[in-house]
């Protein structure tokens, strides 16, 4: 009984074996998965006691892996552009205060876009949306049109991250920045966070300015100074004997409100008559047509040509064409007064702008493409 | 016996509260609190309307704001005024807006007396530089005039035609601001928080008003008046004090 009981039971098995799959020998591993290190650093930005304290995004905490990260993507023009010949630093020059040096900034296939390339200092302390328009509320969702807009990269967001997926060196460094364990993690959210985490940290406060009016290390010039005093930050503006104030717009020390307004630069019979509506294009209210962002004025002597659209190839130019006053469209900026200015006037008030110049940044290494 | 562990871990955290913690969120009520900017009791339209002046001209207005400055409740039976908010800044800039912008608050129930606030920066606030706070927050460098003059409590910005030829050309710039033009508003209106239904306040500021009222106006077509930004005092603090006392307040 014993013995039926075993060969039964034996041949049970061996018919249950038999239905097992024929082991290969081989373990099933996963190509997608990143290995290293995953505990992104926390990173707190170094700010001038004389600056503001920055603006958080909960949605994109900085960390010093994220920032790195970042770094290398802004510079890689092998990620960003289809023949490897443009990334964001090709628009963002280091040594021009990360703009160009083009009217408007010109694109991978050699045409110019629509506005200039903006300066890409202190955004971290920008409350109001991002590009002259402010088109976008984050800073890490501004990255994502240029890289598809054919007047820049002209590339698409899928080849970007096949790219990316397949590099030998990105996944581990998006596990560092993000803690993600698979390739099939890296995104175009990612991608644009990173890169918004090193540009929040692109600060420009060691200007000859800062250095004489918050740091107390240095001294004007009797032409800067009265170009500052009596012009830049004049408050009282008995009509038409002194500039009206550069400083209200451009207010120390970020010098720009980052506000949209129409600065009177453009003459037009009416509000519906602006070729590029700005601001107007994104709220699609014809009062906001012709107003755009009041960019800062640090590092204003490196960022020329000027305006939104490069119009004026010199400091002078600008100068002289804010003293015009306006056109009279019934949106310009009722600041916008037109003055009077001597030659020495002038000459002070440009001096004063440029000692808005922040030479340490141009060189820093933080900033400069990595090793 | 039983009761005295539960008794004994309760009484420390009683003692951690503080007598003037006056806001429960368990107990208190969500109040709304507009506020509303006109021109001559018309509701006001940023750049889209056309508004008259005095001196017979029109314009347009482009911007209007003002700090306010220890918002507070007024409790009916004299107790300690709630306070709502330290500092806010109330601005109108878009053509996009409606004349009245709301806000909430938490407050306790109970009966009150009214409204008071302070129109501009206080003091001890106005003391402090931008540097000190977030570059998002109320107090920014774009409201700050310098170290010596300090926030803009309140902006009047316009464009007016003062030719009768379709163009608004003639721009018009009152920036107003300094501690010895602080004002403390207070405005009396019975209401009830709590109950049945907890009304909304409204809270009203007339531009004309602040522009010209009280048997008082001044010439726009003069250059001397078309741009003060502290210069022109006499009408900084004609426009000021008239701003200060038109503010109404109605209970819906």
């Amino acid at each position: 009984m014993v013995r039926q009981f075993l060969i039964t039971g034996t041949l049970i098995l061996l018919a249950a074996m038999g239905c097992q799959e024929e082991p290969t020998g081989e373990v099933t591993i996963d190509e997608g998965a990143i290995t290293g290190p995953a505990s992104p650093t926390p990173y707190a930005l170094e700010v001038p006691a004389y600056f503001p304290a920055p603006i958080d995004d909960p949605e994109n905490p900085l960390s010093e892996e994220g920032i790195a990260l970042g770094r290398h993507l802004f510079y890689d023009a092998g990620i960003f552009s289809t023949e490897g010949t443009m990334s964001c630093a090709t628009c963002h020059k280091q040594e021009l205060a990360f703009t160009d040096g083009f009217g408007r900034a010109i694109g991978v296939r050699g045409e110019p876009g629509l506005r200039s390339a903006m300066s890409l200092v202190n955004l971290a302390f920008n409350p109001n949306g991002f590009n002259w328009d402010g088109s976008e509320e984050k800073l890490w969702r501004q990255a994502i049109h240029p890289v598809e807009d054919m007047l820049e990269l002209d590339n698409d967001w899928e080849e970007v991250i096949h790219k990316l997926r397949e590099h030998e060196d990105y996944p581990a460094r998006f596990r560092a920045a993000f803690g993600i364990d698979n390739k099939e993690e890296i995104n175009q959210e990612l991608t644009v966070k990173a890169l918004a985490q090193f540009q929040r940290t692109i600060i420009s406060a060691n200007s000859k300015f800062d250095r004489v009016f918050y740091q107390n290390t240095d001294f004007f010039t009797e032409e800067e100074q009265l170009g500052a005093d009596s012009l830049f930050f004049v408050e009282n503006v008995p009509p038409g004997t002194l500039h009206p104030g550069c400083g209200h717009c451009h207010n120390a020390p970020q010098f720009g409100d980052n506000k949209f307004k129409n600065n009177g630069i453009t003459d037009v019979a009416s509000i519906y008559d602006f070729v590029d509506k700005g601001r107007g294009d994104i709220t699609g209210n014809p009062f906001d047509n012709g107003k755009f962002r009041t960019p800062t004025l640090r590092n204003i002597a490196l960022t020329a040509p000027y305006m939104h659209d490069g119009r004026f190839a010199t400091l002078e130019e600008v100068i002289d064409d804010y003293a015009a006053g306006g056109h009279g469209v019934e949106n310009e900026d009722p600041n916008i007064t037109g003055f009077t200015l001597t030659d020495r006037e002038k000459r002070a008030l440009l001096a004063f702008l440029n000692t808005l110049t922040d030479e340490s940044l141009l060189t820093d290494p933080r900033f400069a493409p990595p090793e | 016996m039983k009761y005295l562990l539960p008794l004994l871990v309760l009484l420390p955290l009683l003692g951690c509260l503080d007598d003037d913690d006056q806001l429960d969120p368990l107990r208190d009520v969500q109040f709304t609190l507009n506020y509303r900017a006109t021109y001559g009791g018309d509701p006001l339209g940023i750049q889209r309307e056309t508004y008259g002046y005095p001196t017979g001209d029109s314009l347009k207005v482009l911007l209007f704001q003002y700090y306010v400055s220890d918002l507070e409740l007024l409790p009916a039976d004299g107790d300690d005024a709630v306070r709502l908010a330290e500092i806010d800044l109330i601005r109108w800039m878009s053509a996009a807006e409606d004349a009245t912008q709301q806000r909430t608050y938490l407050v306790p129930p109970g009966d009150y007396r009214g409204l008071r606030f302070g129109l501009g920066v206080k003091p001890s606030l106005n003391a402090r530089d931008p540097s000190e706070f977030a570059a998002n927050y109320v107090l920014n460098e774009a409201e700050f005039w310098g170290p010596s003059t300090r926030y803009v409590f309140a902006k009047i910005e316009a464009n007016a035609m003062l030719e009768d030829d379709g163009r608004f050309d003639t721009g018009l710039s009152y920036h107003m601001g300094s501690d010895a033009l602080y004002r403390t508003v207070s405005l009396e209106q019975p209401f009830t928080v709590g109950g049945n239904e907890t009304p909304t306040l409204t809270l009203t500021a007339d531009v004309l008003r602040a522009l010209s009222g009280n048997g008082q106006t001044f010439d726009i077509t003069s250059p001397d008046k078309q741009t003060v930004h502290g210069g022109n005092q006499e009408v900084a603090t004609g426009i000021w004090n008239r701003l200060a006392g038109q503010f109404t307040l109605s209970v819906e």
